[in-house]
């Protein structure tokens, strides 16, 4: 039995965040675990800042997760895994994509865009652990660019903090995807090994 | 064919569902016969939803016009017996609230439930009203759940509770209600099927003031028992705690906040708790058990001090002087959450702080000059992009002939492109309720003179539009107005409406044409035109400011998301347009500074489509000054 897991998966619009909690959380209801998450739709996303949440254990109520207490945060793109720095503490493990989009304002001048080595810098400074994932990468090698959310699941269960099995996972993306199950697979196997060289485990 | 998961009928099957899906599921486990709606966020997944399990389970569901056409479908049905719902997000009871008053006065036979859904922090709204004051002003109870899964119970109930009480009941959802995520124990699905019989019986249903008069006292009465019977719903919980000086009131959503609060203070069992799931009316007898038993009372709740002011009323008058907090610790604006609640009870309890909050939010600040700004911007390829365009254009020239500070005016409506407001587009000047922009162009018209182009949604237009239109025909209003036609009601995903010649229940029917209704309306110039035909879309936009009297142009050109969507179907392919890098001058940017599109980025100085973000629209060919701008290659 587990207390409280805080999963916080962020990133851009288009990106497939909300993809990610929602396989994860069905995932989560086929091991029998209490499952609790939030996230923002509406006003006109694509292209705006994404956070989903995913909070698993029998000490969890609330949809949402404080600041501070995030376990583990999956940052699809890397100055949105900045934003939420806040939810991190020493005991958090980020799992970062590499990744960097930016916006138009970047393009019109309007807005600065954070420096990656920085960026990295200030995260390591914050967690308790960091692991960068090539996510889009990975996701071509694997046979399409538009899977490095599934790229990045891989990566959250190969932190070996989750306790969902990876084959149950494997069956959600199979049935999200049954047309694009190999792909997608071969995308979560990547990106579950790559965090686990990563974290030193391989 | 299998059924969907959430229209399953498996008692105890557990499954991990969106809020909305949640409410939706609730209301086939209650019987809903008739569910009707307006899309509004965070409402709009509930109706989705049944609409796709309404044949399979014999449900009739619609998305009616506007939210006082949907509550009013429901209420027909009610009045024949049948089980009905109708769902809006908050705004969209001011619209339907004509209706929702008198509502309470006829009460319910089939069971009657509006699910109405705020929106604190406004997320996708203009405003964060608490609707539990409509609610009280109509005497209508509320239940507000706590959780996913009780959104879900109170829904299955809510029908039986309507038919028990003889009277319509609200459950008030909220975003993190509508749109969390849990896992939901499914219960027994309501197999009965009624047939709708209508009784003519003029003293119930015809409110002239002898009817009013009659059935206001009835009214009161059935209030009363519910008022009385609140006290032994399941949804209030009192948990007394021997010795606690410390009660908590919770209501809906906040219960859980709380709870987990008092989790990670260590307070569990240490303080008193009376969970709230119908703030409207309240469980009197409960709260005057709290206030007996402790010292003080903190009321947590989200939005307006609606619990704490009836608590505080009900301590006056049974002569508690306990002292009761609320938003003296709590914020009025916004959500709340398991640190704010934390914070207040610490604040009250002088406990310790779990975590080091300013040092958290330190570390936001500190990154937050590092961080781009990505406002939400109209997608690319988005026609409703090349409308501004041509609008402002042409609007710019007929004021500048009128005088060198002559400006023209954009009233502005609610839907994506609301988003027409910033730079580089500016094409939105006000932005306020639904059809708002022809109402407020209207009484522009009759104090500036300034060319004046209100423009909004088609699904808009139909909702709201359709009244201030033939207001303007009717006192010769001066204004141009534009319906922005992408064949979708797209900001809240896509939902048909009467323009898009498909009922929710995907049924072909009859397609309205917003031209065709402003012709019927009286207006002298009416125009069709794609706005990718940039030049022609520029002089139709001209033709129709300088026209003296009201007149109406259609922007028509279908959602590039949709589009995408459909091309992808065909199987054919999106050809994104480039750069030709010789001829592109790098201090010109004419197409990021006049279109702001997000698949146009500065690179060196010159401009770079990104190609997995271009749908081909090729607006900014059209508009660069050097021809630099081409179509790609297959």
């Amino acid at each position: 039995m587990i207390e409280e897991l805080n999963i916080l998966i962020t990133g851009v619009g288009g990106q497939g965040v909300i993809l990610m909690s929602e396989l994860l959380g069905q995932a989560a209801i086929k091991e029998d675990l209490k499952v609790r998450g939030s996230e923002i739709l509406g006003m006109a996303v694509r292209g705006g800042p994404v956070v989903s949440i995913i909070r698993i254990g029998d000490g969890v109520f609330g949809p949402l997760i404080p600041e501070g207490k995030c376990d583990i945060m999956v940052g699809m793109e890397l100055a949105e895994a900045l934003r939420n720095i806040a939810y991190l503490s020493k005991s958090s493990l980020a799992v970062v994509n590499s990744k960097r989009i930016l916006p138009y304002t970047v393009s019109l001048g309007l807005s600065p865009y954070p420096d990656y080595e920085q960026s990295l810098k200030k995260l390591r400074e914050v967690a308790g652990q960091t692991v960068v994932v090539d996510g889009d990468q990975l996701a071509r090698e694997a046979g399409s660019s538009l899977s490095a959310n599934i790229v990045m699941l891989g990566a959250l269960l190969g932190t070996g903090r989750v306790p969902i099995k990876p084959e149950t996972l494997k069956e959600a993306i199979k049935g999200r995807f049954p047309r694009q199950a190999e792909i997608n697979l071969k995308a979560f196997e990547l990106g579950y090994t790559a965090c686990r060289q990563g974290m030193g485990y391989l | 064919m299998e059924r969907l998961p959430v229209a399953s009928d498996a008692p105890g099957k557990k499954l991990f569902l969106l809020g909305n899906e949640a409410i939706a599921r609730g209301a086939i486990e209650g019987g809903v016969q008739v569910a009707a709606a307006y899309p509004g966020t965070p409402s709009s997944e509930i109706m989705e939803t049944l609409a796709s399990v309404a044949k399979e389970l014999d449900i009739y569901v619609e998305w009616s016009a506007n939210e006082k056409v949907a509550f009013e479908v429901a209420l027909a049905a009610s009045i024949c017996g049948v089980r009905a719902m109708a769902s809006m997000k908050h705004v969209g009871v001011n619209v339907a609230h004509d209706a929702i008053v008198t509502a309470s006065h006829i009460g319910a036979k089939g069971g009657l439930v509006l699910l109405e859904a705020e929106d604190p922090w406004m997320w996708s709204s203009q405003n964060e009203q608490d609707n539990r004051y409509i609610a009280e002003q109509a005497y209508l109870p509320v239940l507000e759940p706590s959780s996913v899964q009780e959104a879900k119970d109170m829904m299955a109930q809510a029908f039986q509770l309507s038919e028990d009480f003889k009277h319509p009941f609200v459950v008030r959802s909220v975003t993190r209600i509508g749109h969390a995520r849990s896992d939901v124990t499914l219960g027994p699905i309501s197999q009965e099927r009624r047939k709708g019989a209508f009784q003519k019986n003029t003293s119930w249903l015809v409110y002239t003031p002898a009817g009013a008069r009659k059935n206001k006292p009835l009214m009161l009465q059935r209030f009363e028992e519910i008022r009385r019977a609140v006290n032994r719903f399941p949804y209030n919980r009192l948990n007394l705690v021997d010795g606690a000086s410390l009660g908590l009131i919770a209501c809906g959503l906040s219960y859980s906040y709380t709870t987990e609060a008092l989790r990670w203070l260590g307070l569990e069992g240490r303080v008193s708790l009376l969970k709230i799931g119908t703030p409207h009316p309240l469980p009197e007898e409960l709260i005057k058990e709290l206030l007996a038993s402790v010292k003080q009372v903190l009321v947590i709740e989200e939005l307006d001090p609606f619990v704490e002011l009836h608590v505080k009323a009900l301590a006056a008058e049974a002569g508690f002087s306990t002292p009761i907090h609320g938003k003296d610790l709590l914020p009025r604006i916004g959500e709340l959450s398991t640190r704010k609640v934390t914070e207040a009870i610490a604040e009250l309890t002088n406990s310790r702080l779990p975590v080091d909050f300013p040092k958290q939010d330190q570390l936001a600040k500190e990154v937050a000059p590092l961080l781009p700004l990505r406002p939400p911007a109209l997608c690319p390829g988005c026609p409703h992009r090349a409308s501004f365009y041509a609008i402002t254009m042409a609007a710019r020239r007929v004021a500048r002939e009128r005088g060198e500070d002559v400006l023209p005016i954009y009233p502005g409506d609610i839907g994506c492109y609301t988003l027409g407001y910033t730079p580089p587009l500016e094409a939105v000047d006000t932005c306020i309720c639904m059809g708002g922009s022809f109402g407020i162009a209207n009484g522009l018209a009759h104090v500036v003179d300034a060319p004046i182009v209100a423009h909004l949604g088609d699904s808009t237009f139909f909702h709201a539009g359709i009244p201030a239109l033939i207001n303007a025909v009717y006192n010769k209003a001066n204004i141009t107005m534009v319906v922005l036609d992408n064949s979708a009601t797209a900001m809240t995903g896509f939902q048909p409406h009467p323009g898009t010649g498909y009922t929710a229940m995907g049924e072909k029917t009859v397609q309205l044409r917003p031209e065709e209704v402003a012709r019927g309306c009286g207006v002298k110039f009416v125009e069709v035109v794609d706005p990718l035909e940039v030049d022609e879309a520029i002089r139709a936009a001209e033709r129709a400011i300088r026209f003296n009297g009201p007149s109406l142009i259609v922007f028509r050109r279908s959602c590039a998301t949709l589009e995408a969507r459909e091309k992808r179907k065909r199987g054919e392919k999106i050809i994104p347009y480039q750069v030709d890098e010789e001829k592109c001058r790098a201090k010109c940017n004419a197409c990021i500074r006049l279109l702001g599109c997000p698949a146009i980025m500065k690179t060196d100085g010159k401009a770079v489509i990104d190609e997995a973000l271009c749908t081909g629209c090729g607006l900014c060919a059209h508009i660069c000054p050097y021809n630099a701008i081409v179509r790609g290659e297959q």
